[in-house]
C-alpha cells in the first residue's frame, strides 16, 4: 500500500497513479556499466592528453612571444585612438573565448547528456572556471578601454552588457557544481544548466543588442581593422586558445585523479 | 492522460491558494513599490519616466521570490517522485507545474502590475499596452522559473542559487515587454515588440518541459 | 615601438598587466591542483597503506 502524504494528492489524481516503471529504472542500470568502460577511457585520454601538451605548450609560448611582440611593438597605433588601441589585444581574444568556452562546455555536456560520456561531463566542468576567467578578463580589459576611449569606466552598451550577462551564466554553473555534494547530480543539472544557457544566449544578444540601438541611435563607429593589425590579434587569438586548450586537457586529468581518488576513498570507507 | 494533466494543474492551484503563493508575491511587489519613491525620489515626472521599467522589475523580482515553491516543497515530502511514477510523462508534468504557476502566480500579478503603476505616475495611455505586455510575457517568466525550480528541487539552501540561474534569462523578455511602452514607437506601434515578446513564450515554452524533466531525471537516478 | 610617454599609455599597461596577472593565477591553480591530486594518488599507489 503506498503511503500517500495526506496534503498532496486529491482522490482523482490517486487514482491515475499506477506502479509503472518508469524508464530511469533502466537508465540506472545502464549506468552502472557506464561507469565500467570508465575505468578503461580515462586512461587513453590521459595518455594522449601527456603526448599532446608538451607541444600545445610550446606553441602557445612562441604564439605568445610573437603575438605580444607584434601587438606592443610592432602593430602601428591606431590615428584617432592612440596607443589604447593595443588593449584590444588582450580583449577581443579573452571575449571571442569566452563566448567559445560556453559553447564548447555547452557541446560537452550535451554530449555527456546524450552519449553518457563520463569524459565529457569532466571536460565540461573543468571548462567552467576557465571561461569565466576569461569572460572577468574580457569585462576588466574592456572596462580599461573604455576609459580612454568613452571617458567613462564602464558603459552599458550591447557588447559588455551581452558579457556581464555571460559572466552571471558562467556563474550559475559554477554554483551548480558547488551546491549539490554528489557529483553525478550535480553532473546531470550542471548538464540542463549549460544547455539552457548555451539556447537562450542568442537570444539574450539579440534582445540585449536591440534594447541597445533603442538608446544609442548612433552606432559606435566599428574599429576598421587594417591589416597590420589584424594579424597580432589573430596571433594573440591562437595564443590564448592555445593556453586554454593546455589548461583544459590538465584539468580533465585533474577531475579524473579527484574522481580515481573518491572511488578509492569511498571504496576502503565501504570495506573497513 | 489530459485528466492527469488537468487533475495536476488542479491540485498545484489549490495548493498554491491554500498556500499564498500570490499573497506573499503581491505583498513583496506592494513593499517594493513603496521603496521606489524613497530610492528615487518623488518627483512625477522621473517616477513616470521609469514606471514601466519598474513596474517590469517588480513583476520579476516577484515572480522570481515564488520560484522555490514550484518543485522543492513536492520533492521535500516525496510527492514529486510519487506523481512522476504516474502514466504521466515527465515532461508533461514539468509543464503542467508550470502552468499551474502560472495561472496562480505570473498571471494574477502581471494583470495586477500594470494598475499597481500608476502609484508611480505611470502614464495612462501606457497602461493597456503594458497590460498586454506583461500578461504575454508572464508565462515565460513562469516557465523560466520552472526550469530553475526543477534544477534546484533537491537544493535546501538553494534560494540562492534561483535568482542567478533566473534572471539572465529574464533578460530578453524585459526587453521586449518593456519595448512595448517605449518612447516613439514609430508606426507600427507595440506590435513588433508584442510579436517578439510572443515568440519569446513560445520558445520557452518548448524548452521548458525537456530542460526541467532532465533536471528531475537527474535527481531521480 | 609602443610610446610609453603617450597619453593613455597608463591603460595599455594596466590591460596587459591584469591579464597577464590572472592567467598566471589561473595557471597556477591548475597546475598545483595537478600536482596536489598525483601526490595523493602516489600515496594510494605501492608505497602508500592503500587507505
Amino acid at each position: 500500500m503506498i503511503n500517500v502524504p495526506a496534503r498532496s494528492i486529491s482522490d482523482r489524481a490517486l487514482s491515475t497513479l499506477n506502479a509503472s516503471f518508469k524508464a530511469d529504472r533502466d537508465l540506472r542500470l545502464k549506468g552502472y556499466s557506464d561507469a565500467m568502460q570508465f575505468l578503461a577511457n580515462p586512461t587513453i585520454f590521459m595518455r594522449l592528453a601527456n603526448a599532446v601538451l608538451p607541444w600545445a605548450w610550446t606553441a602557445a609560448a612562441l604564439c605568445f612571444a610573437a603575438g605580444l611582440y607584434m601587438a606592443l611593438i610592432s602593430s602601428p597605433t591606431d590615428y584617432q585612438k592612440g596607443e589604447t588601441v593595443r588593449i584590444m589585444y588582450v580583449h577581443v581574444p579573452a571575449a571571442w573565448l569566452a563566448l567559445f568556452i560556453y559553447v564548447l562546455m555547452a557541446v560537452a555536456s550535451a554530449v555527456a547528456l546524450i552519449f553518457r560520456h563520463p569524459l565529457a561531463d569532466a571536460a565540461a566542468k573543468a571548462a567552467g572556471p576557465l571561461g569565466a576567467v576569461f569572460c572577468f578578463l574580457a569585462l576588466v580589459t574592456g572596462a580599461i578601454w573604455g576609459k580612454p576611449m568613452w571617458g567613462t569606466w564602464w558603459v552599458w552598451d550591447a557588447r559588455l552588457t551581452s558579457m556581464f550577462i555571460l559572466m552571471l551564466l558562467y556563474l550559475a554553473y559554477l554554483a551548480i557544481w558547488q551546491a549539490f555534494d554528489d557529483p553525478h547530480l550535480a553532473a546531470g543539472l550542471a548538464r540542463v544548466v549549460a544547455l539552457v544557457g548555451v539556447i537562450m544566449v542568442p537570444i539574450i544578444k539579440f534582445s540585449v543588442e536591440w534594447w541597445n540601438t533603442l538608446h544609442q541611435p548612433a552606432s559606435l563607429a566599428k574599429l576598421a581593422i587594417d591589416p597590420a593589425m589584424l594579424w597580432p590579434l589573430l596571433l594573440m587569438a591562437l595564443a590564448y586558445t592555445l593556453f586554454f586548450l593546455c589548461l583544459h586537457l590538465t584539468a580533465i586529468g585533474n577531475e579524473i585523479t579527484a574522481r580515481k581518488l573518491r572511488a578509492a576513498r569511498l571504496k576502503a570507507i565501504a570495506s573497513t | 492522460m489530459t485528466a492527469a494533466f488537468v487533475a495536476l494543474i488542479r491540485r498545484d492551484l489549490l495548493l498554491s491558494y491554500r498556500g499564498g503563493g500570490v499573497g506573499a508575491a503581491l505583498a513583496f511587489m506592494l513593499a517594493f513599490l513603496v521603496m521606489i519613491p524613497l530610492a528615487i525620489g518623488p518627483d512625477q515626472e522621473t517616477l513616470s519616466r521609469l514606471a514601466p521599467g519598474l513596474m517590469w522589475l517588480a513583476l520579476l523580482l516577484a515572480v522570481l521570490l515564488t520560484t522555490e515553491r514550484l518543485f522543492q516543497q513536492d520533492w521535500d515530502d516525496g510527492s514529486l517522485e510519487l506523481l512522476a511514477m504516474a502514466p504521466l510523462p515527465l515532461e508533461l508534468l514539468c509543464l503542467a507545474k508550470a502552468l499551474a504557476h502560472w495561472l496562480g502566480v505570473s498571471l494574477p500579478l502581471a494583470i495586477v502590475a500594470g494598475p499597481l503603476g500608476i502609484l508611480l505616475n505611470l502614464p495612462v495611455d501606457r497602461l493597456a499596452v503594458l497590460l498586454l505586455g506583461m500578461v504575454t510575457g508572464s508565462l515565460a517568466l513562469s516557465l523560466i522559473a520552472a526550469i530553475a525550480g526543477a534544477v534546484t528541487a533537491g537544493l535546501r539552501r538553494g534560494g540562492l542559487l534561483i535568482p542567478l540561474l533566473v534572471l539572465p534569462l529574464y533578460v530578453p523578455v524585459l526587453i521586449f515587454g518593456l519595448a512595448t511602452t517605449g518612447g516613439d514607437l514609430g508606426p507600427a506601434g507595440a506590435t513588433p515588440s508584442l510579436l517578439v515578446l510572443a515568440a519569446i513564450v513560445l520558445i520557452t515554452l518548448v524548452l521548458q518541459p525537456w530542460a526541467a524533466a532532465a533536471a528531475l531525471r537527474a535527481y531521480f537516478r | 615601438m609602443m610610446d610609453l610617454a603617450a597619453a593613455h599609455a597608463g591603460f595599455v599597461i594596466a590591460a596587459y598587466a591584469i591579464s597577464a596577472v590572472f592567467l598566471s593565477v589561473l595557471l597556477a591553480a591548475v597546475m598545483l591542483r595537478r600536482r596536489r591530486l598525483s601526490k595523493e594518488e602516489q600515496k594510494l599507489k605501492p608505497g602508500g597503506d592503500g587507505k
